[in-house]
């Protein structure tokens, strides 16, 4: 029974946690007190990380959340600006190679006894684990994992244009995407134009063709690679996905275009699985739409992983300390998990839990199949597009010539895979 | 203090009172100029000398010579914000300029209800940036705006989708630039024409000129003091247009409309890549001295004119 | 000035001012009306249209409902905020630049045209370019998330506006006015208070203008330098305006950026005349 097994190792975790020596046990004498800072203040963000506030509060902390709206930008300058001033926050939202990049300039707390306690490592996919923990030591935890190349098919467009057909390979979705069109849709694809939509586009393009290729162009930047035919290859998809979007949609993002996408004007979206927490928020049904995982040109499964996390700055203030470790705890549990991705449209960051309870849709119950299957054939990957792949600078590079060529659409393949070689020189 | 002042300087006081007495004042004015000036000197200098070190997410000492210097000139992105700059620069200027002195001077020929006109064409000044750039943003998107609500009265044929049209996206932000700041030309304008000396225009009417005629030949040239004016703020205000870009492009589509200031703090703190940012910044410094110089040069001109006159 | 003679077709000059006006007028109109629309009903539609269901619930929802993160408060508590750091700020700016610019432009002393020159500077430094020393700043004075650093912020660099204008219009005040003072045996302060200020009225509402909308409507150093509950109103609005895991919430978001904006409105609606007024009385120059 999948719930038991939830039941007693948390309990597990909690016995172990209580018998760890040093700080955590200073959990008994203060109230745990965490402060936090990350920029989810609305939406399905907003209530997740509210209802994780709440859980915190009912196992006796202070939850002390800063939300900073906005770009993950503005958030970033305001832990910069806390990191400056030498009062980091108990905690704050960072995710990817940033971890690593940030554990540089301030002490983090090390949080390999209360993983190991908790029997983590060993439920959470090697390539993600690896991110959050830099030198060695587990210095973060990621929180919920989307991938970002998931296949939403719109009931009505898919009525529409008479097609039953789940789309497995890139070929079938071009299929899908010209049938859509000539039974009347003028853009079949809803996805939007800012300039994650525009990584994302290339991304899914890519991984689906050669998942090796990605991880060699991508997270790797071998040389060779970034100017290989799967490149072009990648580059010449992304341009027919774009040539089947609004262009009117211009820097909006994608969720302007939910609407006209389960109407059934628009037949398909490749996006995170955020978007079906955007779409419940909504009002929207799960009958409304599938989710199927990307194309993938070997029929197997490609997992373009994106993972939000909190990493943990050290701190002297013994409640804090304390509220490090509830967090971390509360972080890793499976009941926490089950509870945020249900409200987010993710799912949960360890491979042991059960997604056939209510509360799950089949959306992440396939999101969780692909995820088991590509880490089975080697071919769940690192997002370049939302920052899980490089480091930003890197990134942004990347992505400046990515929405250029999707956004101009005089540039060739075969120039676009020169220039992201040289962006990618440039940027080092 | 007006008990200290009141006590007015008698000769024979000590120059130690003196000082005391004149203590207030010399805090009042100094403090906060030097303030002032020193935190606008010593942030320049602080950032002229992060532009030559390795510093990525946190200032860090070092030295890497012009090397960010020449990564960012290399840089596609800054090469396109540079030409963005000065196509914007130079349009936006003359347009809200031109746009300024139409509406003052219409709004200066007596007309009913020039209180109300002067508040509407002065009100967006009190909108912040971010609000400019997301409501044009609404209004300039051919699917939710202008070219939908013409589609949808019938008018299928209209086209507007400069917006999301590389080529003429940099226009969207001219125009809401405009619509936001030409309000301040037309005030300064305005003023400009309420303070010319009636006699001047009684005598060019004496001489028979027509009503343009005695705007082009005797009032316009009055208000070339205040031109340079209008011409400097609205500078100023291009260079480091910044939240409304953001808000209304984000740069895009693509990198079209990147702009200088969007490329510093995309480097400074997007891209954690602080020391190049700073270069941007010290560039960005650079180009506005190559305005203001000249600037500063014909006033100084001015004044020394002024001065033996 | 003019008389009627002068204009040639009246007609003409009403429809271009009109025309004007309405463009001007345009994105208000879009913004009020999208403020009484639903979210859903512009999300079916578009951005311009006539509400069909009068939506009056936005406002309170704007007002007072709507949830930042864990925080369900709505603009309220940030107007707040905002006003707290504003409005001080505002009057110091304001006081310190007038007697600033007074010293400046009448008693003259040694290197005020440079120290002024450099102040004026200000106006054009980028403020991305200064939040990192600020950071460096606040954190050694220990003002780090204090609204006190923010109006220590927003004073010192509103100076650079202030002692400009207030300068500009003092130097047209008659020198013989003082001199007269002073032989009298007025000091620097006496001459301010009893002579300059009761003439200042235009310029100073000129910077008052001027300094409130822009402190009002600044976001990047009202994020980075508070914590949650001292954000300022414009965090709220973005707050609002950028849901990446959200559908976009139009019809509230108008509603906040209506409330968020009445303050400055306000003012230019109140104090519009007397901004033309103080800048045609010699803040020109």
């Amino acid at each position: 029974m999948p719930i038991t097994t939830t039941r007693r190792r948390l309990l597990a975790g909690s016995a172990a946690a209580l018998a760890l020596p040093a700080f955590a046990r200073a959990e008994g004498a203060v109230k745990p007190r965490l402060t936090a800072i990350s920029q989810w203040s609305a939406g399905s963000d907003g209530a997740a990380i509210t209802a994780l506030g709440k859980k915190f509060e009912e196992k006796g902390g202070i939850w002390q959340h800063s939300p900073v709206p906005g770009f993950t930008t503005d958030m970033m300058n305001k832990l910069r600006a806390q990191i400056i001033a030498g009062d980091p926050p108990a905690c704050s939202q960072l995710k990817g190679p940033e971890i690593a990049a940030w554990s540089k300039i301030a002490p983090t707390v090390d949080l390999d006894a209360v993983v190991a306690a908790a029997g983590y490592e060993k439920v959470v996919a090697p390539d993600l684990a690896k991110l959050h923990k830099p030198a060695g030591k587990w210095i973060a935890l990621p929180l919920q994992i989307y991938s970002t190349n998931m296949l939403f098919l719109s009931k009505r467009g898919m009525d529409k244009a008479k097609a039953d057909k789940v789309p497995v390979t890139w070929a079938d979705f071009n299929e899908l995407a010209e049938k859509m069109k000539s039974a009347g849709m003028a853009y079949p694809i809803a996805n939007g134009g800012t300039r994650a939509d525009d990584g994302q586009k290339f991304e899914a393009s890519l991984a689906g063709i050669s998942p090796t290729a990605y991880r060699a162009a991508c997270m790797n930047l071998d040389k060779k690679a970034l100017e290989g035919p799967e490149m072009k290859a990648a580059f010449a998809q992304t341009r027919k996905i774009s040539d089947w979007c609004d262009p009117n949609v211009g820097v909006q993002p994608y969720a302007t275009n939910l609407k006209r996408f389960v109407d059934g004007d628009m037949g398909m979206l490749i996006m995170g699985g955020w978007a079906q927490g955007v779409l419940k928020n909504a009002g929207f049904k799960f009958d409304d739409y599938v989710i199927t995982p990307g194309p993938s040109d070997n029929s197997k499964p490609v997992f373009l992983l994106n993972a939000d996390a909190f990493i943990f700055w050290q701190r002297k203030e013994a409640d804090l300390q304390a509220g490090q470790m509830l967090m971390a705890q509360l972080v890793m549990d499976p009941a926490i998990q089950t509870m945020y991705s249900q409200i987010t449209g993710s799912i949960p960051v360890r491979t042991d839990v059960d997604l056939t309870g209510e509360g799950w849709s089949d959306g992440q119950r396939t999101t969780a199949a692909a995820l088991k299957n590509a880490m089975g054939n080697n071919q769940a990957v690192l997002s370049l597009a939302h920052n899980m792949a490089q480091e930003n600078g890197l990134t942004a590079a990347i992505i400046d010539v990515i929405t250029e060529y999707v956004k101009n659409k005089t540039i060739k393949p075969d120039e676009a895979v020169s220039r992201l070689a040289e962006a990618v020189e440039g940027a080092r | 203090m007006t008990e200290i002042v009141s006590i007015a300087t008698r000769p024979g006081r000590s120059a130690t009172s003196e000082m005391v007495r004149r203590l207030p004042e010399f805090l009042m004015i100094w403090v906060p100029l030097l303030l002032s000036a020193a935190h606008l000197i010593s942030f320049s200098i602080w950032t002229i000398w992060i532009s030559f070190t390795p510093s990525t997410l946190i200032p860090v000492s070092g030295w890497v010579g012009l090397h960010n210097y020449n990564s960012v000139l290399a840089s596609r992105n800054w090469q396109i914000a540079f030409d963005n700059l000065l196509l914007f620069g130079i349009a936006f200027v003359l347009l809200s300029l031109t746009t300024g002195l139409l509406l003052a001077i219409l709004l200066d020929q007596r007309i009913r209800g020039e209180n109300v006109l002067r508040t509407i064409f002065l009100y967006p000044l009190a909108v912040s940036f971010v609000v400019t750039g997301t409501v044009w943003s609404w209004l300039l998107n051919p699917g939710i705006g202008i070219e939908k609500l013409a589609h949808d009265l019938g008018w299928t044929s209209f086209h507007f989708d400069w917006l999301v049209n590389r080529d003429m996206a940099i226009w969207t932000i001219v125009i809401a630039a405009i619509w936001q700041s030409s309000g301040f030309a037309m005030a300064l304008f305005l003023a400009g024409l309420r303070s010319v000396d009636s006699d001047i225009i009684k005598a060019a009417q004496i001489d028979g000129a027509g009503p343009i005629r005695t705007y082009w030949r005797v009032i316009l040239p009055t208000l070339w003091p205040i031109t340079v004016t209008v011409i400097v703020v609205q500078l100023q205000f291009a260079i480091s247009a910044f939240d409304l870009v953001r808000a209304l492009t984000n740069g895009g589509p693509g990198i079209a409309t990147q702009l200088p200031a969007l490329v510093v703090y995309d480097l400074m703190f997007q891209r954690s890549q602080l020391g190049r940012g700073a270069a941007a910044a010290v560039l960005m410094l650079l180009i506005l001295l190559a305005v203001l110089l000249p600037y500063a040069a014909w006033r100084y001109v001015r004044q020394r004119r002024a001065a033996h006159a | 000035m003019r008389d009627r003679s002068f204009a040639p077709s009246r007609a003409l000059i009403y429809l271009i001012v009109t025309l004007f006006a309405a463009a001007y007028l345009a994105p208000l109109v879009v913004v009020v009306l999208n403020s009484l629309r639903t979210n859903e009903e512009i999300a079916q539609s578009s951005m311009i249209g006539w509400p069909q269901h009068w939506a009056f619930g936005n406002y309170a929802m704007a007002w007072s409902g709507f949830c930042v993160a864990e925080t369900c408060a709505g603009i309220r508590p940030y107007m707040l905020n905002s006003a707290l750091i504003t409005i001080p700020a505002t009057i110091f700016s304001t006081l310190l630049g007038a007697v600033a610019g007074y010293a400046v432009s009448l008693w003259r002393f040694r290197g005020d045209n440079w120290i002024y020159g450099i102040v004026t500077l200000g106006l054009f430094l980028p403020q991305q370019m200064r939040l990192l020393p600020w950071t460096i700043v606040l954190r050694d004075i220990g003002l780090i998330n204090t609204l006190s650093g923010l109006v220590l912020i927003h004073t010192i660099q509103g100076l650079s506006f202030t002692v400009l204008f207030c300068r500009n219009y003092y130097v047209a005040i008659p020198h013989e006015l003082i001199r007269a003072a002073r032989i009298d045996g007025a000091g620097f302060f006496r001459i301010f208070w009893r002579i300059i200020l009761p003439l200042s009225a235009p310029i100073l509402i000129v910077t008052v203008i001027w300094q409130f909308t822009h402190i009002w409507n600044e976001f990047l150093y009202g994020v980075t330098f508070t914590t949650g509950q001292q954000q300022p109103v414009t965090a709220a609005l973005i707050a609002l305006s950028t849901p990446v895991a959200d559908i976009p919430k139009q019809g509230v978001q108008s509603a906040a950026v209506i409330i968020a904006a009445l303050p400055t409105l306000l003012i230019y609606l109140f104090g519009g005349r007397y901004f033309v007024r103080g800048l045609t009385a010699g803040a020109v120059k």
